[in-house]
């Protein structure tokens, strides 16, 4: 890494563009929103700016703690699925030979290019109570009553359909099914060109498969992890549509609670404290990073 | 045999199919080729109104309404009828239309927001008043929705449709007949097997007349007492749906829902287990509504297109699509008895009189939002 | 039975070839894909909603191409996110770059700010683009596809951290050596960008575009903020059915743009390879 002052012509050439384009897209229109998290509702669609700090006091009652620390756990799960589902479908796609290469990745990109809304109700109709995954097992236990009643055995009751629809299960496998590509995506892309040698050499010392993937795999493909996980975690801390659609009566998350706010509560200052709390939070974990891999990168 | 008429009518408009593989190919030139060949090729009905007066203005309307909430052809018969190129925009829910036009109108011509939020946009002036002398089809609409509490005399606002809020149920396994909310709000008989409208203020309207009282009198401590009901009640609702809970009650995931009669009735065309009542302590009424926002570019092909839809042929094409009740005479007179004497569409009158129009409170709504978040939250 | 043993023995890093790996392989395959099967078997039921299944019908692929709505709200999707796609790789590529190669002050703002997008409740986002454009008094009347220009603005703010963040996790692993050898080889700063950062960035800007036109093409929230009258979208206009059911017509769309997708992908695929063998 080097400062920018020794090449300083290369450095505004490359900042320009994303900087002033974030300042200008971004930081404006937010910083209207952030102004109206510090106002009041005066009127149906009029926002007076007094600088109060009342939504965010309010944003800090229990109440809403407690649904921001639930779906904290709720995305922090299902992260941790979708790198434990989606670590050896990178590997795959990166040690696969590079013909078959794009033809993985679009296997794995495809289901996303459908609508998320056609997904989840194709995914309510393979869940739902006369779903698919129910009338197969349906069959499958009738099948299996007539061969014990053919055995001898006492005749099993009748078939309760399994819930897997309308409770937190069901949230977290449709979060699960739509963050996937994210999670395999900068996997894949820390994978790749891995220096293959240094497998090799670890499984010639005698490492197994287990301790190489650990040990060196991990650490090496630390940065790819790193940026999955995060673009795994945030969008899922902010979705709304599954756990509306899919969720039971107590699957509320921050964002239905944010949605609410926007639209029919028509409570755009709070929905902003609500929206900023959330920012934050994240913004110092970020930040914190950062400062920490400068520290890191000063040592070394 | 329909297989076949379609390919034969695929392949009679070849260059319908043609622009579809093209635009699919190449995606950029889709947008393109859509917008330049407007090509309608549906019937000007010989019957439809005579040839409207041309405003004078760009023939150009932008139409904001819900999807599918127009009749199949109507759009390209009040083109041919009076030369305006109407566009169709399209949103989801009341509050959508509320927060895309707090900020301004971005250039729509009438939109269609239901009752509630048309004393909202009245309060905060986004809606102008309807010039009544270039509506005359005002005449076809029954009298009894001319003068309501959320827009006296009609003044900003024409009805489109009208609804009323009640239990859908499927037949066979829901007995006895559910004449009354108890077994929706305050009961463990179908526990697990009951789904409920995700909208705050509705359901705690509906509380409020399964208590005895007026939708529009509940007090800050009914809130707090209904809010306990709610928490009770809560572990045997299955799911909140957002306006959906018709598909919910067809694939037999619940056995009742609150919802709206029009989307029950929809529902009953395809499956004839499944009924609908309002119960006996009452209900909420609705209505969507055509109106005109503040800043129409186009305003009098605004006022000449709601007079269109409130004609009776239009009406008649209008409803036949859509089956929700309507309130023009004229064209329900138009429609078959199946349609005009539908228990569902139209409730007998005994039990209409117990219903009422929600009155939008600003004061109670962020009560109700905030009740929801906790009952939701418990 | 030999066909069963492998002809040539898997080698330690042919993780692809382990029957461990294949079966979890397939089990992915089959969780992503039986809910798509499912969507494209219900494209062809005879019925109004997407619930129950009545019967077997084309009529609903027939419907697709006639129904002008539904195709126009596709090709302003499809013709957004590539636009998107494009702006949001070189924006990405650039802030990658940025944040990887040098040190300046504030750096630890500026790549916390750069992640905020992807943290942005997107219903506050939506709201902000909308406030935004109206104070600045966004035209509404422009000819397409300029009309697209708000919602195309707000997609990429909202793709390129993304990208960034991919592309900046392939650079951790670029050997600067590679760099200073092409550097004393005589060539200019950005003659070693292109020739020699570039490449190595490839996968990480593959994934990113993948991820970019991903996000773009299924956004509801924003765009429903930032469109205008005669700019509707394809999930804007799927989430509005949502009051009156999904008919199968989206299904059958749903299951074009797959099989449109796969020949797509195919053609620039055998295109590819053609033009390695031209060149060796």
């Amino acid at each position: 890494m080097q400062d920018w002052k020794r090449q300083p012509g290369f450095f505004a050439g490359i900042a320009a563009a994303p900087v002033t384009w974030l300042i200008l897209f971004f930081i404006v229109p937010l910083g209207i929103v952030w102004a109206y998290s510090f106002g009041r509702n005066t009127g149906l669609t009029s926002i007076d700016i007094s600088g109060t700090f009342a939504n965010y006091a309010r944003a800090l009652e229990p109440l809403y703690l407690e649904i921001f620390l639930k779906s904290v756990a709720v995305a922090a799960l299902t992260t941790l699925i979708c790198l434990i589902v989606g670590f050896p479908v990178a590997m795959a796609i990166a040690f696969a030979a590079p013909r078959w290469k794009p033809w993985l990745l679009l296997l794995v990109m495809l289901p996303f290019w459908t609508n998320l809304l056609i997904r989840t109700y194709a995914l309510l109709s393979v869940l739902g109570t006369r779903g698919f995954v129910n009338q197969s097992l349906e069959w499958l236990w009738n099948h299996v009553g007539w061969l014990m009643t053919a055995i001898g055995l006492a005749e099993p009751g009748p078939f309760e359909p399994l819930p897997l629809l309308y409770n937190n299960f069901a949230v977290i496998f449709g979060l699960v099914y739509v963050h996937l590509p994210f999670m395999v995506l900068p996997l894949y892309a820390a994978l790749d060109r891995l220096d293959k040698s240094l497998i090799e050499a670890s499984l010639d010392l005698g490492a197994g498969h287990w301790k190489t993937i650990t040990r060196i795999v991990a650490p090496l493909a630390a940065p790819g992890i790193i940026s999955g996980l995060i673009i795994t975690f945030v969008p899922a801390l902010g979705s709304y549509l599954t756990p509306d659609l899919m969720g039971g009566t107590d699957s509320q998350m921050i964002a239905n609670v944010i949605e609410r706010q926007f639209k029919r509560a028509n409570d755009w200052p709070f929905g902003a404290a609500l929206s900023f709390m959330l920012m934050y939070a994240t913004f110092i974990l970020i930040a914190l990073q950062a400062l920490r891999n400068k520290k890191i990168e000063a040592r070394s | 045999m329909e297989q076949r008429t379609t390919t034969l009518a695929e392949l009679a408009n070849r260059r319908s199919l043609l622009k579809g593989l093209g635009v699919a190919a190449v995606g950029l030139s889709f947008g393109g080729l859509a917008a330049c060949s407007k090509e309608s090729g549906n019937s000007t009905d010989a019957a439809a109104s005579a040839k409207i007066a041309p405003t004078g203005e760009e023939p150009k309307l932008n139409f904001y309404n819900w999807d599918t909430y127009i009749g199949e052809t109507t759009l390209d018969d009040f083109k041919g009828a009076s030369g305006t190129d109407v566009n169709m925009s399209l949103f989801a829910t009341n509050d959508e239309l509320f927060a895309k036009l707090r900020a301004g109108n971005p250039g729509f011509d009438v939109i269609v927001p239901s009752n509630d939020f048309v004393e909202r946009m009245v309060t905060a002036d986004m809606i102008v008043p309807l010039d009544h002398a270039q509506i005359p089809n005002i005449k076809n609409i029954d009298p009894s929705f001319i003068d309501v509490a959320y827009d006296p005399g009609r003044k900003y606002s024409m009805p489109y449709t009208w609804l009323v809020l009640g239990i859908g149920y499927r037949k066979s396994k829901v007995k006895p007949v559910p004449d009354s909310w108890k077994p929706l709000f305050d009961s463990d008989q179908y526990k697990g097997r009951i789904s409920l409208l995700s909208e705050a203020g509705d359901l705690f309207r509906l509380y409020g007349k399964y208590l005895g009282k007026s939708v529009n009198d509940l007090t800050a401590a009914d809130i707090k007492t209904i809010e306990a009901m709610m928490i009770k009640q809560k572990p045997f609702v299955k799911a909140f749906h957002e306006d959906n809970g018709q598909d919910l009650l067809v694939k037999g995931e619940v056995d009742l829902v609150l919802e709206y009669n029009g989307d029950i009735a929809q529902k009953m065309v395809e499956d004839d287990d499944i009924d609908f009542i309002i119960p006996k302590e009452g209900s909420q009424l609705n209505s969507d509504t055509l109106c005109i926002p503040k800043g129409a570019p186009h305003p009098k092909n605004a006022h000449a297109f709601i007079n269109y839809l409130l004609d009776a042929q239009a009406g008649k094409k209008i409803t036949e699509t859509i089956l929700y009740p309507t309130p023009n005479a004229a064209a329900k007179a138009l429609m078959p008895d199946t349609y005009k004497n539908n228990p569902v569409v139209f409730p007998p009158a005994a039990l209409l009189a117990k219903c009422e129009y929600a009155k939008f409170r600003p004061d109670m709504q962020p009560l109700y939002e905030e009740a929801f978040t906790r009952v939701r939250a418990a | 039975m030999s066909w069963l043993r492998n002809r040539t023995p898997v080698a330690p890093l042919e993780y692809g070839r382990r029957l461990w790996m294949r079966s979890w392989i397939a089990a992915v395959a089959l969780f992503l894909y039986a809910p798509l099967l499912v969507l494209i078997v219900f494209s062809f039921n005879d019925s109004k909603a997407n619930i129950v299944w009545k019967g077997f019908t084309f009529k609903y692929y027939g419907k697709v191409f006639h129904n002008e709505g539904l195709l126009t709200a596709l090709g302003n999707s499809l013709t957004i996110a590539l636009l998107a796609t494009i702006f949001s790789l070189i924006l990405g590529a650039l802030a990658a770059v940025l944040l990887w190669r040098f040190r300046f002050p504030f750096k630890a703002s500026v790549e916390g700010t750069m992640a905020l997008p992807i943290v942005v409740p997107e219903i506050c986002m939506g709201v902000a683009m909308l406030v935004f454009f109206a104070a600045i008094d966004w035209p509404n009347d422009l000819v397409w596809p300029l009309s697209l220009g708000a919602i195309t603005i707000a997609h990429i703010t909202f793709c390129f951290p993304f990208v960034a963040l991919v592309v900046r996790a392939r650079l951790a692993s670029f050997n600067r050596e590679e760099e200073e050898a092409a550097k004393d080889l005589g060539a200019t700063e950005w003659q070693s960008f292109r020739d020699v950062l570039l490449p190595h960035m490839k996968p990480g800007l593959v994934a990113g575009a993948l991820l970019s036109f991903t996000l773009s093409l299924d956004d509801f929230v924003i765009t429903f903020f930032t469109s205008g009258p005669n700019t509707i979208t394809f999930p804007v206009k799927v989430y509005s059915m949502v009051r009156f059911s999904v008919t199968p017509e989206v299904n059958a769309v749903s299951a074009l743009l797959i099989l449109l997708t796969v020949v797509l992908t195919t053609v620039a695929l055998k295109l590819q390879d053609i033009s390695a063998e031209a060149k060796s």
